[in-house]
């Protein structure tokens, strides 16, 4: 082998959870952060795809066992038990997780949890709870009974999702009666505010992240029930609830919706601009660059030691002093942002990705936006200040208590909701 | 005695030298994918073939991955040698998991007792589940390829469904087993478990070509009529074939499980059992339906499946390819019998 120039690189390696790469969501944001890494702090990152999960430990391992790497990121709550063992192997390198609970699954094996372990996690109920306020309204707008959820594998942070998304539909549902309350009384039968609170919000756990049918076929059965819009909560299954989406589109010559549906992680918009209404983003990419600056400043064991459960990202978070937030309902402004990671993605398959031209997109979603009427953005915006201010909301579950948004992450909980909500 | 050497030698070397061709022609038409696509093949295989044997982590690893693909081999070879073409390992592979997962995370036993108690159980689900396909095909003549491939997506469902009763404190999987249901760590991700299954191979081994009830069902498999005549129950040739392949696939859910480190758990979405069971049948056609050339070919499938991990990271070729690469091989292992099954034909 010839002998190439000695540099010294830092590599930074990320490791994808079994929904793997081209999801134009979950794992494609930690990549796009991976990259944006690149840029600014001039590192060089490896993807690692996982396709089971036999592939994590030997991915782990095989990212720490580089001497150039400074960092291993492991994407996914289910990377935590492997993430766990691997950075206890090699003490001397960084690694970080995201939506992991190393620490507490370390806690609850009884081993002191790794100092060279960051857990990154993200208030997803909170965004949640805007998407469906958002969905209940549009729901009212239009007289449809329901709103659906497709989700993937049922672990605690989807119930994350799941719960706030139908509680921030119940507190759309009330902040329409309090703000209307003739409107509300004359709605007609087949308005979501005269469906029982327990079926306003359809809702599926396909048990997987990579099965993009099984997000097609629950979408489907959603929109036959005549829900407005579906939330995609299980990464590429999206692509599913889209081609759902589009059957109806073609059968009944619609250019834009309803049937909505909305999308998550990254700003969805652009997959199909006229029936993506919103997107919940959940900034990985922002997880990624976060923890690279973290290394790069020599700062990221502080930083572990300082908030050992992990760095927390949001709406309104702060970490190390630093406003740093995490969570977002997609807005026009953040649109270019996503085109060109549809851009990215054509370039790397040769495939088509994009809909129509990046500038078609923008007009066609504005115009999607411009369609709803005012009082829809109103309602949201109400409910996404109220979020920030960090105050109680609202009293959804009886308790003669207000709440602020739950995140719901035990059994237990998830219950006492889903008894409510169904 | 020098001569049946030589005799048996001769034998080996027509199928190792189609396999080894087929092997070969993979990975060429693997090559050229790769700088069609813009890659070093030379560097990728290097990274891939070092990092899979180059090493003893990496021969460790190459056989964590080898362990389950050795079971579900034999699956589809036992069936083959029967006259069977049973494509229902994955079913079996996933209720033998959850045999094994109920009996390691949720029933105390002794240690010792109890990792064998979970391992028979995970064998036992998994000829529970092949059975029903046996008999049908027993019975009622119904094709094996159509009520396996059935039983496999009822397997996935029902799999799913008694994870999420056989969950601990964490729904996306069942309740780890045990301290004294797991098998000891060797290194790296490799167990103990890898005793038990080679064990089984040899046992298969000696079934099939060293007892009566072996030479029975090879020959109802190769010729039923023949086999008839000289009054073997092709019926109970194929009810065998079945059984030793549930048990095969059943052990192969049970060591995910049993000696699935770190978690120890069968996962909800199969995501740590799922596509062994039809990686098995190119693993047994690559070695020739023979449970111990089917080692030496899970080794292999093994090492691409390790080493295509350091291949992404060192030549940033994607990992799939060693998928495609599989795919190929056994297209090139069918061409000779597809050729002689279209001479004959046109004689």
């Amino acid at each position: 082998m010839i002998a190439k120039p000695e540099k010294a690189v830092s590599k930074i390696y990320v490791v994808s959870d079994i929904g793997g790469r081209g999801d134009l969501s979950f794992n494609d944001m930690a990549f796009k952060g991976g990259e944006e890494a690149e840029e600014i702090y001039g590192v060089e990152m490896v993807e690692l795809i996982s396709t089971t999960e036999a592939d994590y430990l030997p991915n782990l391992r095989t990212a720490a066992r580089d001497s150039d790497t400074v960092l291993v990121v492991g994407v996914g709550y289910l990377l935590t038990d492997a993430l766990l063992e691997v950075a206890q192997e090699y003490p001397d390198k960084n690694f970080a997780g995201i939506d992991t609970f190393t620490y507490w699954a370390a806690l609850d094996a009884g081993i002191t949890p790794p100092p060279n372990m960051m857990d990154i996690v993200y208030e997803e109920h909170k965004g949640s709870a805007l998407v469906g306020a958002l969905g209940a309204l549009l729901a009212i707008h239009y007289d449809k009974p329901h709103i659906g959820g497709v989700f993937g594998i049922e672990i605690p942070v989807l119930w994350k999702f799941e719960i706030a998304y139908k509680w921030g539909a119940e507190w759309a549902v009330r902040w329409y009666e309090s703000n209307y309350p003739s409107d509300y009384a004359a709605e007609p039968s087949t308005s979501i505010v005269n469906t029982a609170t327990d079926k306003r919000v359809l809702y599926t756990y396909t048990g997987t992240f990579s099965d993009i049918t099984k997000g097609y076929e629950a979408a489907s059965v959603m929109y036959d029930e005549d829900a407005v819009a579906v939330f995609n909560i299980a990464g590429p299954l999206g692509l599913g609830i889209n081609q759902a989406v589009d059957e109806i589109a073609t059968a009944q010559s619609l250019t834009q919706g309803p049937p909505f549906w909305i999308g998550v992680d990254a700003n969805q918009d652009w997959i199909n601009p006229g029936f993506v209404i919103s997107s919940m983003m959940k900034r990985v990419d922002f997880g990624v660059t976060r923890a690279t600056e973290l290394v790069r400043k020599g700062l990221f064991r502080d930083a572990i030691e300082e908030s050992p459960t992990g760095m927390l990202l949001g709406i309104g978070t702060e970490v190390a002093g630093i406003p740093m937030e995490g969570i977002s309902v997609s807005t026009l402004a953040d649109l270019d942002e996503f085109i060109e990671m549809g851009v990215a993605a054509e370039e790397r398959t040769g495939e088509s990705v994009l809909p129509m031209t990046p500038d078609e997109i923008r007009t066609t979603a504005a115009a999607l936006r411009a369609a709803q009427p005012d009082w829809i953005w109103t309602a949201v915006g109400e409910l996404a200040d109220k979020i920030r201010a960090g105050d109680p909301i609202a009293d959804l579950d009886g308790d003669g208590e207000l709440e602020t948004v739950p995140a719901a992450t035990t059994q237990e909980v998830v219950d006492s909701w889903r008894a409510i909500f169904g | 005695m020098i001569n049946r050497i030589v005799e048996g030698l001769r034998d080996l070397a027509r199928p190792v030298g189609q396999s080894v061709f087929a092997v070969l022609v993979g990975l060429s038409i693997g090559a050229l994918i790769m700088i069609i696509s813009g890659n070093n093949p030379i560097a990728a295989y290097y990274a891939l073939f070092k990092g899979a044997f180059g090493s003893l982590s990496g021969w460790l690893q190459t056989l964590t991955f080898a362990t389950p693909l050795m079971l579900t081999a034999i699956t589809f070879a036992v069936g083959m040698k029967a006259g069977i073409f049973n494509i229902g390992a994955e079913g079996q592979v996933y209720v033998g998991a959850v045999g094994a997962a109920w009996v390691g995370g949720w029933i105390a036993l002794p240690a010792g007792l109890h990792v064998a108690a979970a391992t028979a159980f995970g064998m036992l689900f998994g000829v529970l589940w092949a059975l029903p396909a046996a008999l049908l095909k027993i019975w009622r003549g119904v094709h094996e390829v159509i009520s396996t491939i059935m039983f496999n997506w009822i397997a996935f469902y029902f799999a799913m469904f008694l994870v999420g009763h056989l969950a601990g404190e964490r729904a996306e999987l069942t309740k780890p087993a045990m301290a004294s249901a797991r098998y000891a760590v060797l290194g790296e991700s490799l167990t103990s478990v890898i005793f038990v299954v080679i064990a089984l191979c040899v046992l298969v081994y000696i079934l099939l070509w060293r007892t009566r009830t072996g030479y029975e069902l090879r020959l109802a498999g190769s010729n039923p009529d023949a086999a008839r005549y000289a009054g073997i129950s092709v019926r109970r040739a194929i009810l065998i074939s079945f059984i030793v392949g549930g048990l095969a696939a059943g052990l192969a859910g049970a060591a995910q499980v049993l000696g699935g480190h770190p978690s120890w758990a069968l996962f909800k979405g199969m995501g740590n059992v799922a596509n062994y069971g039809f990686m098995g049948i190119g693993i047994a056609l690559i070695g020739r339906n023979h449970p111990i050339g089917g080692i030496f070919a899970a080794i292999f499938y093994g090492g691409l499946l390790n080493g295509r991990i350091a291949m992404q990271a060192e030549a940033g070729v994607y990992s799939e390819l060693v998928y495609v690469i599989l795919g190929i091989i056994i297209i090139s292992l069918a061409i000779p019998d597809l050729l002689a099954i279209v001479k004959k034909r046109f004689k």
